[in-house]
């Protein structure tokens, strides 16, 4: 037999328990929110770097050098083969450049000549004449320029034509320099007659054969001096650099909270079929199969679902758009605009799956149990053995109902546990943040000061008071010369490096003698380098330096792509290298005080911040999408409250109306549901910190980054913030239940049984 | 002493055509001591003018006077506070809260009682008096109906109230618990408070000093 009516009989009953039916499509779009914030931020960082690279067309391979006549690179370029497209520019660094909105005088100017762009236009049109400008988005927001508006080039006014993005680097001010586009002509017929070019972009035919190209390529650039390829790749990994571990962090928070909503969602349907299990047994017993029964659960619950679910993640993607757009903005990639909608739209389909089959699993197994059983409504009347815990006054009796409805209060523990753990995980994460901006030991170094000084007056620097220890600190930017897409940083002290720069060791040993590298995992992995294999460095100067590897270190710097050795081969291969001097301060040496004695004898003294020191503006930018995320996290633990309060109210309302009809008011009733709500808390915290402890902030850490251990741990402090919280929450659900009992007259639960 | 009066009680239950008006113009008055049965056919109002006496719920007209207050003019906080002080309920259902042991149901209301601590000595003596030492450490599904409507009478008692109002208290037992909690509720009655007690029971009605016929709304005695 089966159910009568199909959708119209479901809607009746919906209308029919309306109450009911609000409650549970509350839960279902806070966990839709939580999913709609979820897959927006998720999507829209792991596609954003590919969206922005296609739109604008990026090259496969950008090529710098020192300015060379623009034939002669054209002649060695086009001779090589799996050659698609090439464009060449003049890149000026340093350039003075300004607006109404902001000034700088490190903007980078870049000619524009014929063939492929690079960047995307997102406002405005292209170049077409000399007196034209295009301005990157990072620089228009910050200085607020429009199209049509001006920019100034030294003493030359530029008229905005458009507004471009491209990911070949991150956005200004993450960027180094504001950078604008010309048109090559606005140098002048002279440079247009015989145009001389320090950048290459080049797109191939087949980007699998890109290594053997930029084999072929190096072969090609004799001459060129200060030749560095980057390839898309290393655009990628050069971006993620400026936010990686965050970004992956976000992403991994993402996961944790789809797994958060999923389990919330099971648990507040299975709470739904525990409290309709009387009906279930009514429809065994009127002869309605097993089947039968979880079809019509599942209807129900998925045309509750279905609205619940779109308002969730509609509210979720409103919350998450913004600050997850302003993220890309800010490493200069493209919002996912429509193309979001097709994974919303899974989203959803697997929020109404999930709710629905939460529905009905525990529908079919309760309707395959004898009749009888299900009659008497299966878990109502407590168990022998229930607990005499929390004493017998009004707060106490809350607590029992809560605990005799065991199956129930458990998974409202786990659900509350696991949401909880998302809070804790994000203290922990914004903590983190904080520290790598400000911390440099937290990433391994262990010298607080940098100062341009002579090499060879040292030893003055130790001399002032507080100073421990100073030593010049060599940092070239290289890549590997059998993979020249991979790019990486060679740091090199003279001496033992770790009294500098301590990155922990994960195997082999420290760097002993000049021809010895340490290297990080996050260039060791990709490369297949271990300890005993040889490092080859192509460096900028074009010459070549071989290390021994003889250990892999876990480094924050540069994503892990970094090598420590020591300055002899990098000075051999380019003797015009100057280090910058790193100078350790003594213990409780007050650093304020060294940096006037420095400063005092002509060192130019700077502090040394941690792995983000550069990304204030990205830092601010995550900092409100965690607080988004947070927010919707810390409403979702109050609905998980309220749901089982309500639950609990509307099962024993008889219990409370008993209680009101002998002169329990307002702060009786709210005492009750406040022992009910504060065991669920009792048994959640815990879980929470043992949850955040051992699996999410573990695993969060690896699946931020793979070349470094992030000690993502949370403090006391923020325990107990978090178990605050929880309590506050389940006070404020307690008060809001009381109220909404207060309204309903005392006869109405009196004659529920 | 006179506990009760209640004058040209209305009551209506829906809205339009569907209004039906189960108390119209019922009038009522009880004293201390007496005990007075309320009679008539099912749903006929007898349950609702239990609540209204007991402020409950509300009247749609007229008056009731308990214990020398208003009830119409007590806002919810007034009458919460009389129910705790002046008013006992018994149910038919016995409504004891099933997690909390017999002795437990009965001292949840003296956590209300104004009388500090001898309102648990009390529920406690309550509970020897009426024979309930072995039941109270049980919990009630462990017990007969007999043993658990005795309990709840002993809760309402708890506080030591003026009126005790009970709806169908034998409602739900055998004949014999019955025997028993009819008589526990002349006792009561005899102890200077006042016993209203709604049944369909005529042997219940036997024991009463005046019993009351509530009729097309009204009451007739």
């Amino acid at each position: 037999m089966t159910l009568p009516g199909g959708l119209r009989a479901s809607l009746r009953r919906l209308g029919a328990r309306r109450g009911r039916s609000l409650l549970a499509a509350l839960g279902i779009a806070a966990a839709g929110a939580m999913l709609g914030t979820a897959v927006t931020v998720a999507y829209g960082l792991s596609t954003g770097f590919d969206r922005a690279a296609a739109r604008a067309d990026l090259p496969d391979v950008i090529a710098r050098f020192s300015p060379e006549s623009q034939s002669v690179v054209d002649r060695r370029l086009s001779a090589l083969p799996n050659l698609r497209a090439r464009a060449y520019r003049r890149e000026f660094t340093g350039a003075p450049l300004s607006s109404e909105g902001g000034a700088s005088n490190g903007g980078v100017i870049q000619t524009v000549g014929p063939g492929p762009r690079g960047y995307a236009i997102v406002a405005g049109r292209d170049l077409r004449g000399p007196g034209e400008a295009v301005v990157e988005r990072g620089v228009a927001r910050e200085w607020h320029i429009h199209v049509g508006g001006s920019v100034t080039i030294g003493e030359t006014d530029l008229r905005v034509v458009g507004i471009s993005v491209s990911p070949d680097n991150v956005a200004f001010p993450l960027a180094k320099g504001p950078r604008v586009y010309v048109s090559s002509r606005a140098l002048g017929p002279r440079f247009t007659s015989r145009p001389s070019t320090n950048l290459a972009l080049i797109w191939l035919n087949d980007r699998r054969l890109l290594d053997q190209t930029l084999t072929q390529a190096r072969v090609a650039s004799y001459g060129l001096s200060n030749l560095r390829f980057l390839t898309r790749h290393g655009v990628r990994t050069q971006i993620d650099q400026a936010a990686g571990i965050v970004i992956a962090l976000l992403v991994a928070f993402s996961v944790v909270a789809l797994g958060s909503a999923g389990v919330m969602l099971a648990a507040s349907a299975s709470a739904d079929v525990q409290r309709r299990l009387q009906g279930i047994g009514v429809a065994r017993a009127l002869g309605f199969t097993p089947r039968a029964v979880a079809a019509q659960h599942a209807l129900d619950a998925a045309l509750v679902a279905l609205p619940a679910g779109v308002a969730g993640i509609a509210i979720g993607w409103l919350v998450a758009s913004g600050p997850s757009a302003r993220l890309l903005e800010t490493v200069n990639e493209l919002p996912p605009g429509s193309a979001l909608l097709g994974p919303l739209a899974l989203a959803l389909l697997g929020l109404v799956l999930l709710v629905a089959l939460a529905s009905a699993w525990p529908a079919w197994r309760a309707a395959r149990r004898p009749v009888v059983r299900v009659l008497r409504g299966g878990d109502v009347s407590p168990s022998a053995g229930s607990a005499r815990f929390g004493g017998a006054g009004f707060f106490g009796v809350g607590m029992r109902l809560a605990a005799a409805r065991r199956g129930r209060t458990l998974s409202t523990v786990a659900v509350l546990a696991v949401s909880s753990a998302v809070v804790l995980l994000m203290l922990g994460l914004a903590s983190l943040l904080q520290r790598l901006e400000n911390d440099p030991s937290l990433v391994g170094k262990r010298y607080q000061l940098t100062v341009t000084f002579p090499v060879d007056r040292v030893h003055e620097l130790e001399a002032v008071p507080g100073v421990a220890a100073a030593a010049p600190r060599y940092s070239v930017d290289a890549a590997d010369s059998f993979a020249l897409g991979e790019n990486l940083r060679v740091i090199a002290y003279p001496g033992d490096h770790t009294r500098f720069e301590n990155p922990p060791l994960e195997s082999g040993r420290r760097v002993r003698s000049a021809g010895e590298a340490e290297v990080g995992t996050g260039v060791a992995d990709p490369l297949g380098l271990r300890p005993g294999a040889t490092l080859a460095l192509a460096l900028p100067s074009g010459a070549e330096a071989r290390f021994r590897v003889v250990g892999l270190v876990n480094a924050y710097e540069n994503d892990g792509r970094v090598v420590y050795t020591q300055p002899n081969r990098l000075l051999a291969a380019d003797p015009s290298l100057t280090p910058s001097i790193a100078v350790r301060l003594k213990p409780g040496a007050d650093q304020d005080t060294v940096t006037t004695r420095l400063s005092e004898i002509g060192a130019q003294p700077q502090a040394v911040g941690g792995a983000t020191s550069s990304s204030r503006a990205l830092l601010s930018v995550l900092a409100s999408l965690l607080r988004a995320v947070a927010l919707v996290d810390g409403i979702v633990c109050l609905y998980i409250l309220v749901q089982a309060l309500a639950l609990t109210a509307r099962e024993r309302r008889s219990v409370i109306a008993v209680l009101r009809a002998g002169g329990a008011g307002s702060r009786e009733v709210r005492l009750v549901l406040t022992g009910a709500a504060l065991l669920v808390v009792a048994g959640a915290a815990p879980a929470a910190v043992a949850l955040e402890l051992f699996l999410l902030g573990p695993g969060a850490s690896r699946l931020a980054a793979s070349y470094v251990s992030l000690p993502l741990d949370v403090s006391l402090g923020q325990i107990a913030i978090v178990v605050g919280g929880l309590v506050l929450l389940a006070v404020a659900a307690a008060a809001w239940s009381a109220r909404r009992l207060r309204r309903e007259p005392v006869v109405a639960g009196l004659r529920s049984d | 002493m006179r506990l009760v009066t209640a004058r040209s009680l209305v009551k209506t239950y829906g809205e339009g055509r569907a209004a039906r008006r189960v108390l119209d113009g019922a009038d009522l008055h009880l004293d201390a001591g007496e005990l007075v049965a309320l009679v008539g056919p099912s749903g006929c109002g007898k349950s609702t003018l239990l609540h209204l006496i007991g402020g409950l719920d509300r009247p749609d007209g007229g008056s009731i006077e308990l214990a020398g207050r208003r009830l119409e003019q007590e806002s919810e906080r007034g009458l919460t506070e009389l129910r705790r002080r002046e008013v006992g309920f018994v149910f038919q259902f016995f409504h004891l809260i099933p997690e909390l042991t017999g002795e437990e149901n009965v001292l949840l209301p003296t956590r209300l009682s104004r009388n500090g601590g001898s309102a648990p000595a009390r529920a406690r003596r309550l509970i020897e008096e009426l024979g309930l030492a072995e039941a109270a450490s049980r919990r009630p599904a462990q017990l007969s109906g007999g043993e658990q409507q005795r309990l709840s009478i002993a809760r309402a008692l708890a506080n030591d109230p003026a009126l005790l109002l009970a709806d169908e208290p034998t409602g739900n037992l055998d004949q014999e618990s019955g025997h028993q909690v009819l008589a526990l509720l002349r006792q009561v009655a005899s102890d200077s408070r006042g016993v209203l007690l709604v049944t369909h029971d005529a042997e219940a009605a036997s024991i009463a000093d005046r019993v009351l016929r509530l009729e097309g709304g009204r009451l007739v005695g």
